[in-house]
Parts: structure tokens; sequence; C-alpha cells
């Protein structure tokens, strides 16, 4: 892909920013604000049916601090001029759907939900954090910091959804299953189109 | 495409081949004609204008080896921009090649190094262009943030940045329409999609947009279309000046801008409607409580 880009600069009429390696940057600002994007909508989903119980609180804490990371990577998209996902409107209403759909098998459902996410999100943050230093750990250090201060609040609210017993819901590897599947393919998805 | 795929050996021998042709019609000495496309003269031909001392034969020619790979790509853009200059007369074909490369010094047989199409030659115009369009919305961008100019409303930069772009057509109208079908060549799209819609984020990027979300999509769809229907309408435009293009293409940005804010009233109606019904369910719903209390 990074050849690619090279055999096109000559027609294209983009400079790319002072040498990063703007095709690999592109993907991972892209997908990261997907991701974002997502999980605010998941927790929207999951406020607006838990929003009065006793968890209500600690939702609504996980959630503020997405609202955070969205707001980190609207302006990364702007400063780096990368084009968002066309897929952003599914996403809307997927992750308010799933938010709500886990929410409403009970509480533990919403932490069972939350934790498969936050795994799924701290593993894909891992490896955008091993590739922009296999490139060039200097060049992309703003990117890295953000990314990793991000992994480690997600790695918390992880934590939280264990703490809050995810791991007692009915058919609990079932769920995790399918929703990290989900997740995956929505990563791949959004890194492309 | 073509001009980053040529292997070294190829390009060696194309630009050996050439420099052989050049040494028979040589009319005016090398560094003058490379004087006008670059700041420092062509690394692969100085072995030419001055001999390479103490470096031995063989080492000389493996440093023009690399030397030689790096400028094709340089050299065929100077024969194109050299070729443009023919385009009028000639139309986008090999034709103008030829004689741009006849200008440089260089063979006909340059004109072998592209299609025939002029595919290459219409690539590298509108490329061109591009970035002539780039670097002016930046000095504009570089004049409001230091004050000296005022930052025009959103309906007017992109009337004024789509008429400038327009405009570099003009030299080239009558023969326009031809390398529109060219670009058109099933060949050509992914190259020409790409130029277009990178001027396009150009353009919004300069008028300041910074949607993250579906409205990126929105708004650039928009303007390409803005963009390729002004630029077919000017096509067929004989009035002075090109006039009628410019009220066209003032039409059809009030246009966008008119879509766009009735778009946002009819949201904000759609919300004020359905607080509205929220509303009265829930006065509905209390009357019915306190009637059945009492």
């Amino acid at each position: 892909v990074p050849g690619a880009g090279a055999a096109l600069r000559p027609c294209s009429s983009r400079v790319a920013q002072d040498g990063i390696n703007k095709p690999v940057i592109d993907r991972i600002i892209r997908v990261d604000h997907a991701g974002e994007y997502g999980a605010n909508r998941i927790y929207a989903g999951q406020m607006a049916v838990l929003g009065r119980s006793s968890v209500g609180p600690i939702i609504q804490q996980m959630w503020n601090q997405e609202k955070n990371h969205l707001k980190r990577f609207n302006e990364l998209m702007v400063a780096y001029r990368v084009r968002p996902t066309v897929l952003l409107p599914f996403w809307n209403v997927a992750g308010f759907v799933l938010g709500a759909g886990s929410a409403l098998l009970g509480k533990k459902g919403a932490m069972a939900c939350t934790v498969a996410v936050e795994e799924n999100i701290s593993e894909h943050y891992n490896n955008q954090i091993r590739t922009l230093i296999e490139e060039d750990p200097e060049k992309y250090k703003e990117l890295l910091q953000v990314i990793k201060q991000f992994r480690d609040e997600e790695q918390e609210h992880h934590d939280i959804g264990l703490e809050h017993d995810a791991e007692a819901t009915p058919a609990y590897s079932v769920l995790k299953t399918a929703i990290q599947l989900g997740c995956k393919a929505a990563i791949f998805l959004s890194e492309r189109i | 495409v073509r001009c980053q795929q040529y292997p070294p050996l190829r390009a060696l021998q194309a630009s050996a081949a050439l420099r052989a042709a050049s040494d028979e019609h040589k009319q005016e000495p090398w560094a003058s004609s490379s004087q006008q496309h670059f700041d420092s003269p062509p690394a692969g031909h100085q072995p030419e204008e001055k001999p390479q001392g103490p470096h031995p034969s063989y080492t000389g020619q493996g440093g023009q080896e690399s030397e030689d790979y790096e400028s094709e790509e340089q050299l065929q853009h100077r024969i194109l921009t050299a070729a443009l200059e023919f385009v009028p007369e000639h139309g986008w074909t090999a034709e103008a090649i030829a004689e741009g490369a006849k200008t440089l010094g260089l063979s006909v047989a340059a004109a072998g190094l592209f299609h025939s199409d002029g595919s290459e030659l219409i690539l590298h115009f509108v490329s061109e262009c591009n970035s002539k369009l780039s670097e002016l919305l930046k000095k504009e961008q570089k004049l409001v943030q230091l004050g000296e100019a005022e930052k025009k409303p959103i309906d007017e930069f992109l009337r004024d940045a789509v008429e400038a772009r327009l405009r570099m057509l003009i030299p080239y109208i009558e023969k326009w329409p031809q390398a529109l079908s060219v670009l058109l060549l099933p060949r050509n799209i992914p190259s020409s999609l790409n130029l277009l819609t990178s001027m396009i984020d150009d353009i919004w990027h300069y008028a300041g947009d910074q949607s993250t979300d579906f409205n990126w999509y929105t708004r650039r769809a928009v303007l390409t279309a803005i963009y390729n229907t002004t630029e077919l309408v000017m096509m067929q435009d004989s009035s002075p000046g090109f006039q009628d293009t410019w009220r066209f293409l003032e039409n059809r940005v009030a246009d966008a801008m008119t879509m766009s804010n009735t778009a946002t009233q009819v949201q904000s109606t759609g919300e004020a409607v359905v607080q509205g019904l929220m509303g009265a369910a829930v006065t509905v719903s209390n009357a019915g409580t306190s009637r059945a209390v009492r």
C-alpha cells in the first residue's frame, strides 16, 4: 500500500505532510475515530435502558470518557486531513442497538458487552502502538501518546466491567465471542471504507 | 500512472537512446534548456558537460545509472510541460509531445515514451493545474491569517476557487472536450478520479471545512457536481469572457447553500415536532392519571 501511495504522488495535488506515512496514519485515525464514535453510541444505548438503574452513574462516567476520546479524534482527523469512514451512519445505529440490546439483557449483560468491546479495543490500540513504534516513534510521538492514554482508559473500562459481574451473565462466552467478531469486522471495514 | 513503473534497465536504455539522439540533434547547449525547469542541473546529464575527472568510466556509468533512473520521471515531467505549449495547435496528441521534446533538444522519438492518446499529457496538465490551485489557495489563506485580507463567506470562496481552477482551461478550451473523453477511458479513471477528488478536498480544506461525519462526503459530492457541470457548461459557452459560465456557477453554488439551509431547517423543525408530540403525550397521560385519581 505505501508503494501505491508513492506511485500516485506525481499525479496527486496533495502534499504529504512532513514526510509522514500518509496511508498508514490515514487508516489509524479513520478506524480509531470510527471506534470511538461507535463506543459513544454503545454507551448511549446502554444509558437509554439502564440510565436510571444502579449502574447508571458508572456507565455515564465511562461514556463521558468516550466523549472526550471522540473529541480528540475529531481534532486529529482535521489536523491530518483524514477522511472519515463512509460507514459512520451505520455505526451510529449499530452501536446504539448493541448498547441497548445488551442492556436489555440486564446490568450484567451491559457489563459483558463493555468487557468484550473494551478488550478488543485495547488489543487494537496495542497493535497500532506497535505499528507506529516500528515506523518511527519520534515522528509520531504525539499520536503515540494519545493512543497509549486511550488504551489505558479503555483497559480501565474493561476492568470496571469485570468488577460489575460481567462474567456472571448467562451465555457470557457466546455473547462475548459474538460481540468481538462484530468488532473485528467493524475494524476491518472502517480501516478500508 | 506509468511514470513510476519503469524498471531501471529500461530507464537506462531509454535515457541513453534519447541522449544519443539528442547528441545528433543538439541545437542548443543542454544546460540552457535544463535551466527552465530545474534549480539544480539534472544529475544524469552532468557528465556530458564536465568529464568525470578521477572516476573510471565504469563507476561513472554505475553512478549515471541510478541518477538516470531518478531523472527519468523528471525528464518526462519536463517533456510534458514543454508539450503543453503545442496543445492548442496539435491537440492532446503524440505530435504535441514530439514538438515539446524538440524544444528541449530531444529526439521526436521521445514521444514514444508515452501513450499515443495523450493520457499522460492530460493527467500531467490536470495535476499541474491542481498544484497551482493549491498554491493559490494557500497564499490566500496566509493573507487572511496575517489579517491582510477578509475571510470570504463560504459561497464566495467556493465560487472563486472553482472559477480560478476553470480559468486555467481557457488557453486549451478548444481541445478540452477531447481531453475529457480521454480522462474517462477506463485505464485513466483511477488517476483522473484521484486527481478530481483531491482537488475538491483541497478546496473544502481551505474553505475551512472541519466536518468529521457524513457531511464530509455530502459536501464533497455537492462540490464535485458543481465543478463537473460548470466545466461542461464552459465547453459550450461562447459568451464574452465566459460570463454565462460564471453566472451558472454562481447559481449552482447558491442552490447548494439553499439546499443545506433547507436541510438544517427541516431537521430542527422535525426535532421540534417530535418534542411537541412527546409533550402532548405526557400531558394526555398526566390528565388521564389525575382524572383516575379523582
